[in-house]
């Protein structure tokens, strides 16, 4: 406005000189006449000032070329004119074209509802937020259908100072584990837990209301495999074997021994566990037997469970505190000190047969039968 | 009158260095983009500029045609409400 502020005075005072010729009348009314008359002069003068500055405003626009920038030809705006149809938005789309149609999946090649389509992705894809997670949880129990396996890891890191009944413990912790994993999942479980008998047949998709094995299912050879990862100390109440891991608290060692008398005979103990009294007064005479048991305990125990080794070591850690003496221990040392020892003693196991069933399963480069095996008559 | 006058002129100058001579222009214009005035007035633009031709047209040329249209397309609640405004600052300020 000030770029062109003084030929707009010159303007006004032309406009003004007419203004005054009109306000020679003879002003003898009282002030309020005059007051509003002088209002509406002040008022008239804004008004011109509006219309010159949309005049100057315009006539720059013509000057400069961009007046009739927002103009085009009737066909193209013809194109554009707003639809007023049923059926079908302002512009003309149709909006819910693609509500019935399906996809077929690049993946897994199904053809999928097209609002569902998304979601089906990010699982079948593995990339949604929750897809891994199911994923492991299904893994999890069609596991434990088979071999109980994967279960001793979970088990180890929770309701460690839970000494309750070992089957509702493992509900309950199924329970919560479930429903922290997928915030759908809202069935409660607490109505399952007697359920005795089908442990192994439990739906594996769903919630695994697995709260042991029997025994009397299994032939020998699962008995054994089974004994060998897990505790397997026969409940009194279910009679079924303990599913947790070898170091699960509820049950000495000294049970998990007996149990695997009882099961296998007396011809094959294959209890992988030292009891927790009676090392500790091992003293370590050389490098080479601990370094192997670390070594199996180092291939045993899978990445993701080493938070939890840690954390059931470092419960007997309290119990044994003069296992500490191994220098190059690859885990935190004294948690690893002693959960290996209490481990690898039973890995190490006298007999071959438990080592060659331990290797099938984890990977131990190194361990040397002799060595340890001397190592485990020391503590019988 | 020159009494008249030089109220006046005390008036205008008091509107002026006030600043309230500004506020109220604002005040106008934004109303008078707001009820569609601008845009009614621009139409009439651009048909004085067609008649013209877009070459030729001059300031004066759209002034002369434009102001007492726009004078006379104010909307009444717009002048209300300035009339209203004004008032209030004269019922203020004259002595």
């Amino acid at each position: 406005m000030t770029g062109y502020q003084s030929y707009y005075l010159a303007v006004k005072t032309s406009n003004r000189d007419f203004q005054m010729k009109m306000e020679d009348m003879p002003l003898s009314g009282p002030d309020n006449t005059r007051l509003e008359a002088l209002a509406h002069d002040i008022y008239s003068e804004l008004v011109e000032d509006a219309c010159l500055g949309l005049c100057f405003e315009v006539h720059r626009a013509v000057k400069q070329g961009y007046f009739f920038l927002d103009e085009t030809d009737q066909e193209s705006m013809k194109e554009f004119e707003i639809v007023d149809q049923p059926g079908v938005d302002i512009f003309g789309q149709v909006y819910n074209q693609w509500k019935n149609k399906e996809c077929e999946c690049p993946n897994c090649k199904r053809l999928i509802a097209a609002s569902r389509f998304a979601p089906h992705l990010e699982k079948c894809l593995g990339m949604g937020r929750n897809s891994s997670r199911i994923a492991n949880r299904r893994l999890a129990s069609s596991n434990n259908m088979s071999k109980s396996e994967s279960d001793q890891e979970d088990n180890d890191d929770l309701n460690d100072n839970d000494w309750s009944y070992g089957a509702e413990k493992k509900t309950k912790k199924r329970k919560s584990d479930k429903s922290q994993n997928s915030p759908r999942r809202s069935k409660s479980l607490k109505h399952k837990n007697g359920e005795l008998g089908s442990g192994v047949g439990a739906e594996s998709y769903k919630y695994n209301y697995n709260t042991g094995i029997s025994y009397e299912t299994l032939g020998p050879d699962e008995v054994r495999s089974l004994l060998t990862t897990q505790c397997g100390v026969i409940s009194e109440h279910t009679k079924k074997m303990c599913t947790r891991s070898q170091r699960c608290p509820q049950h000495t060692d000294e049970q998990r021994r007996a149990v695997r008398l009882f099961l296998l005979g007396p011809s094959a103990p294959t209890l992988p566990d030292a009891d927790a009294v009676e090392t500790d007064s091992f003293d370590i005479p050389d490098a080479q037997p601990l370094m192997s048991r670390l070594q199996w305990e180092d291939s045993d125990i899978s990445p993701t469970d080493s938070a939890s080794s840690k954390a059931s070591t470092n419960h007997s850690d309290s119990r044994k505190p003069k296992k500490k003496k191994k220098p190059s221990l690859p885990l935190n040392s004294g948690g690893g000190g002693s959960g290996s020892g209490s481990l690898a003693g039973g890995g190490g196991g006298s007999s071959s047969q438990s080592n060659i069933s331990i290797s099938t399963k984890k990977k131990r480069p190194k361990l040397s039968a002799p060595p340890i095996s001397s190592i485990y008559d020391d503590l019988a | 009158m020159s009494r008249e006058s030089r109220m006046r002129a005390t008036i205008n100058q008091k509107l002026t260095e006030m600043g309230e001579r500004e506020r109220l222009k604002e005040i106008l214009r934004a109303r008078l983009t707001e009820c569609g005035w601008k845009d009614q007035m621009k139409a009439h633009c651009k048909e004085v500029i067609k008649e013209k031709g877009l070459e030729h047209v001059t300031v004066d040329d759209l002034v002369v045609e434009i102001t007492p249209k726009g004078r006379a397309l104010v909307p009444d609640s717009v002048k209300k409400d300035l009339l209203h405004r004004i008032r209030g600052f004269l019922a203020q300020h004259a002595t």
